[in-house]
């Protein structure tokens, strides 16, 4: 391809300008292709941690009373229902004193909220504990071993698997007990929060409805959080960051179009008698336009190759400084971020390219030649 | 058969202060073979004469047939086609293309026109304008002026056109390397090619056969040197 040469040899004689622009396209796919790895990785994240509690609604009491007995049973009715008491209190692991969270579950209903890494679960009406993981590696805490919390000294049965963030209860610092246990420590009735589990997610606002329907007949007397709400609610806003960011990259996208306009531009005026030149011995108008193309698409392939590596580079450092987690990267979405970059690269370059290309081409042979 | 014919060309530019005739009521045949020099004043419209025989410019009025092909109405993808296969452009500035080799600059042209073994033809024609063959890998600014004019020579001679347009061939040369240029051109026509040459010099009319006289866009004479 006699014009593909061309390009390379005109790019080639004007090293330091052709330089520069491709800076502009590396920057722009860079940032699109980074940013745009990144916010997919933190949406991945989220709703990663998000997802599997969807279906459940947490009822908190409204004002300072916990939720009794009564109103337990009447949004057991509604579906299955977990109810859970919890109190802060300081506890000694390992000889060390430490804040800790205590849940006080009923033993059956653990297993159906949490994972555990070592030992058992605890058994009906257990004196014993759990505890959880962040607990049992700050402590070095091994099954077998003995809290002391309050008065009691409660075997650890079992450490809890890591569970993250939760809008329910926050396992990975607590320890968990059974509810006679928990009533044998603490002087409390009724529940701090009742966990409301439905079989589909779609079935959470009906849920929501229902309970509120059934307990909040004369007053106000609990609050129904719909996970599902929060869930969509943060992955919205996580949309909404990422949007913003590609945007930042696009924005330097149009600055570097705009400075290969300008090189191009460039490009033609001081070519204008070697334009001439090829279009007296017989180059046509779609060669001459052909000839430019190539040259901005060269600079924008060159520019987004390099862009999409560093960018995807720059997105793997911070999935794993930030996010501690490589594997978002590889995600097909992730993936995909990498050709969206080049291909804005690719379009941004040629699309600056065709103005300048289009007024090459039409260029008046004789008056080209004519120019000085 | 009439190689050029030219029947009452007028060429007007229109300028924003007004028009300007380069051309005025023009009428001219060349035949197959000839070798004509194009005379006259700076500004008696020499190059557009030669422009219009060469495809570059069309005219205002009258016709135009090169090859016996009438030329007028036909479309810039046409022209530009005809320039391509059958017209051999020199400039007095040599006019090489500056990011292409010597070679690459014969090739060129053939390249275009989709011409098989480019590159051995090529070579032909480097040695056949009178260069050795180790200059064509020089880029353009590598070489003097009269090799540069050889180059676009052979590059003019690349797609065995019909018609060979110099204007001002040896404008930009020292009058040694002008006779030289002169003879080349000579044994080139001699081989068969029509030339036309513009020029003010009268020792560069002296080597061709027929003179036109350009003043102010007319013909004014058209005599033959013997
Ligand atoms: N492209 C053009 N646009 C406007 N005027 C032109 C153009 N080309 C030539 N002219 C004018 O036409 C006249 C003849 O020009 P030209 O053919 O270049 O003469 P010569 O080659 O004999 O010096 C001059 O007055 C010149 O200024
Ligand atoms: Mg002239």
């Amino acid at each position: 391809m006699i014009f593909f040469e061309f390009a390379k040899r005109n790019l080639a004689r004007h090293k330091f300008r052709s330089v520069l622009a491709i800076i502009g396209i590396v920057i722009g796919v860079l940032a699109i292709t980074a940013l745009g790895i990144l916010g997919n990785s933190v949406q991945l994240a989220v709703s990663e941690q998000l997802c599997m509690i969807g279906n459940e609604l947490v009822v908190y009491p409204y004002g300072e009373e916990a939720i009794s007995d009564d109103n337990f049973e009447k949004i057991e009715k509604v579906a299955e229902a977990i109810p859970v008491q919890s109190m802060g209190d300081k506890a000694t692991l390992n000889g060390e004193s430490t804040f800790v969270m205590v849940y006080g579950m009923r033993s059956e209903d653990i297993p159906k909220l949490l994972e555990k890494e070592a030992g058992q679960f605890l058994k009906h009406g257990s004196l014993n504990c759990m505890v959880g993981s962040r607990l049992a590696d700050n402590y070095e805490l091994r099954v077998g071993e003995r809290a002391a919390l309050q008065s009691q000294k409660p075997r650890i049965v079992g450490i809890l698997a890591e569970r993250g963030v939760g809008f329910d209860i926050n396992p990975d610092n607590a320890i968990i007990v059974s509810d006679k246990m928990f009533d044998s420590m603490y002087n409390t009735t009724g529940y701090n929060s009742v966990i409301v589990k439905v079989e589909k997610i779609e079935d959470v606002e009906g849920a929501k409805e229902e309970i509120e329907a059934r307990l909040n007949k004369k007053e106000e007397v609990v609050m129904v959080m719909e996970l599902k709400m929060i869930v969509e609610g943060i992955k919205g806003l996580f949309n909404t960051i990422s949007i913003f960011l590609l945007g930042i990259g696009a924005i330097s996208l149009v600055v570097a179009g705009v400075s290969i306009l300008n090189v191009m531009m460039m490009s033609t005026v001081e070519r204008t008698k070697e334009i001439g030149v090829m279009r007296a011995i017989g180059t046509s108008k779609r060669e001459i336009l052909r000839m430019f193309l190539f040259e901005s698409l060269i600079l924008g392939a060159i520019g987004g190759v390099i862009g999409a590596i560093l960018g995807f580079g720059t997105g793997f450092l911070v999935d794993v400084l930030i996010l501690h987690e490589a594997s978002y990267l590889f995600a097909p979405s992730s993936i995909l971020y990498v050709f969206v970059g080049i291909a804005f690269g690719v379009g941004t370059s040629v699309l600056s390219g065709l103005y300048p290309a289009w007024r090459a081409s039409n260029l008046k042979p004789i008056e080209a030649l004519r120019y000085e | 058969m009439n190689v050029v014919e030219l029947v009452e060309v007028t060429k007007v530019y229109e300028l924003p202060r007004g028009s300007v005739k380069a051309l005025d009521n023009v009428t001219a045949s060349i035949e197959a073979g000839e070798f004509i020099s194009v005379m006259g004043p700076s500004g008696s419209g020499k190059t557009t004469f030669l422009n219009i025989i060469g495809c570059l410019d069309t005219p205002t009025g009258g016709k135009v047939a090169i090859g016996g092909e009438n030329i007028n109405g036909l479309d810039d993808e046409a022209l530009t086609k005809i320039r391509r296969d059958k017209i051999g452009f020199i400039f007095q500035q040599f006019n090489l293309i500056a990011t292409l080799t010597a070679l690459e600059n014969i090739e060129y042209p053939m390249i275009l026109k989709g011409v098989n073994e480019h590159e051995e033809k090529s070579k032909e024609l480097v040695s056949s304008v009178g260069l050795e063959e180790a200059l064509g890998e020089n880029k353009p600014n590598e070489l003097s002026g009269g090799e540069q004019q050889r180059v676009a020579i052979a590059r003019a001679l690349a797609n065995d056109p019909d018609i060979i347009l110099a204007d001002e061939p040896t404008g930009n040369l020292d009058s040694k390397t002008s006779k030289d240029i002169m003879q080349l051109l000579k044994d080139t026509n001699e081989r068969g090619k029509t030339i036309i040459i513009v020029t003010h010099d009268p020792q560069v009319a002296s080597y061709t056969k027929r003179t036109f006289r350009l003043v102010d866009g007319r013909i004014d004479s058209d005599g033959v040197f013997l």
